[in-house]
């Protein structure tokens, strides 16, 4: 048996990974305002940005098959290096894993707590981005 | 009849010798190094970051202060090969440890190895050529700093007629400049000065973001404007203020992204553009902010 989530993996991993990384910027686009004093902060609001990197970090990975490259800028080096590939997701998702419990029920108490536990996850977008996406 | 062999003889004689006169090496004499204060590691730093040396020159995946070897090793592809970025780190035989100040300025600012013969712009020194002289030896101090790594890198892959060295010597009659590429008018404000000596000279982002003339000259006409990827799949972004480049990011936006690599969209920065960014943000703030005055003070291309 294979899961629902690889089926719709494999019917159009592409949009799926994309709408996945939408998210994630979306999510950036509350962390980095509140973090540059742009933006109120609001640990509610914290936490859901803190909860999307969590759900993107910790599914995201399924949705790169081997020949899946497709149009988009996924980088060859994702099916060159698979073991590096999967490090860097691994990465990804215990930085946003550790940012999500350290949110709590209620989110990050303050801005320098929502700087302590989202900064290691958004340093995840360029390192791995460098490596495995083309631009 | 022999008349007309002769006189083609002569002529062909008199192409060759124009050939080799106008290829030929044109080196700075000691006279640029006049004049100018001692060399300092630490503002050659800031030069060094400006000029992201790291990007080809550190070994390929090299992270930290495993960056700061400067191995060489990385391959640019290319129609004319693939150029493989050489040691420059401050080994006597392996890198550039034994060469003289005035080597160094004529590697940057003129293309030429220490023995005279031409570099292929590969190394973008059609960009460095509009640096002063006191960043270039300030530069040089910076990268005797750094730890000497034993080991040539690979070879070039440069095939016949490309590999013709001496042919260099016309690319440069073509596109070798000291000249500014955008004119600004007095009165220009110094942070967009500042920017256009940033982007044009030692930060060569023309070299990637401006479209390449059949000889592999910069189209100056399309400047910044976009260019299909050297190294194959992908499309290098016009970021220019147009519409199709970045008209709609406001200043603070360009230098935002420079120093996190997000976007006004927050999508963030892949690819060579991303080790762009790790360079960027090691420089002072204002320097980026005079990069986004000068992209947001440049004729807007389509």
């Amino acid at each position: 048996m294979v899961s629902a989530g690889t089926v719709a993996a494999q019917d159009n991993p592409i949009k799926s990974r994309q709408a996945l990384m939408d998210a994630a910027a979306g999510a950036a686009g509350i962390a980095v305002p509140m973090l540059k004093g742009e933006m109120e902060y609001n640990p509610a609001v914290a936490k859901a940005a803190i909860a999307t990197f969590y759900g993107v970090a910790t599914a995201g990975q399924a949705f790169f098959p081997e020949g899946s490259a497709g149009d988009s800028k996924a980088a060859p080096k994702i099916w060159e290096d698979p073991e590096g590939f999967k490090a860097a997701f691994a990465k990804f998702q215990s930085a946003a894993e550790a940012a999500f419990q350290a949110s709590g029920k209620e989110g990050p108490a303050d801005l320098k707590a929502f700087q302590a536990a989202v900064g290691p996850v958004l340093q995840n977008c360029g390192s791995c981005h460098e490596t495995y996406r083309l631009e | 009849m022999r008349r007309i062999l002769y006189a083609g003889v002569a002529l062909a004689v008199i192409a060759g010798a124009v050939a080799w006169f106008l290829s030929a090496p044109r080196p700075l004499d000691e006279s640029v190094l006049a004049g100018l204060q001692p060399a300092d590691a630490t503002r050659g730093e800031r030069v060094f970051w400006a000029g992201g040396c790291v990007s080809c020159h550190a070994r390929p995946g090299a992270e930290g202060d495993a960056q700061l070897e400067l191995a060489g090793g990385l391959g640019l592809g290319s129609p004319f090969g693939t150029f493989v970025a050489p040691n420059i780190s401050p080994h006597p035989t392996d890198g550039i440890g034994s060469w003289s100040e005035l080597d160094f300025v004529n590697a940057m600012m003129r293309g030429l190895a220490p023995d005279g013969s031409h570099l292929y712009p590969a190394f973008p020194y059609a960009s460095y050529g509009r640096m002063t002289p006191q960043d270039v030896v300030d530069l040089f101090a910076f990268i005797k700093t750094l730890p000497p790594v034993e080991g040539k890198a690979g070879k070039s892959d440069i095939p016949f007629p490309f590999s013709i060295r001496r042919a260099v010597g016309f690319w440069k009659l073509l596109y070798l400049s000291d000249e500014p590429v955008v004119a600004f008018g007095d009165g220009t404000d110094p942070a967009v000065r500042r920017g256009q000596y940033l982007v044009e000279g030692p930060g060569h982002c023309g070299e990637c973001h401006t479209a390449r003339t059949a000889l592999g000259g910069l189209e100056y006409s399309q400047w910044l404007a976009g260019a299909p990827s050297l190294e194959g799949r992908g499309r290098i972004p016009n970021i220019t203020p147009s519409q199709d480049g970045i008209g709609s990011w406001s200043a603070s936006d360009i230098a935002y992204y420079l120093e996190s690599g997000f976007t006004p969209d927050f999508d963030s920065a892949g690819g060579e553009m991303a080790k762009v960014v790790r360079n960027m943000a090691r420089l002072p703030s204002e320097d980026r902010e005079a990069i986004a005055a000068y992209l947001k003070a440049i004729p807007p291309k389509p």
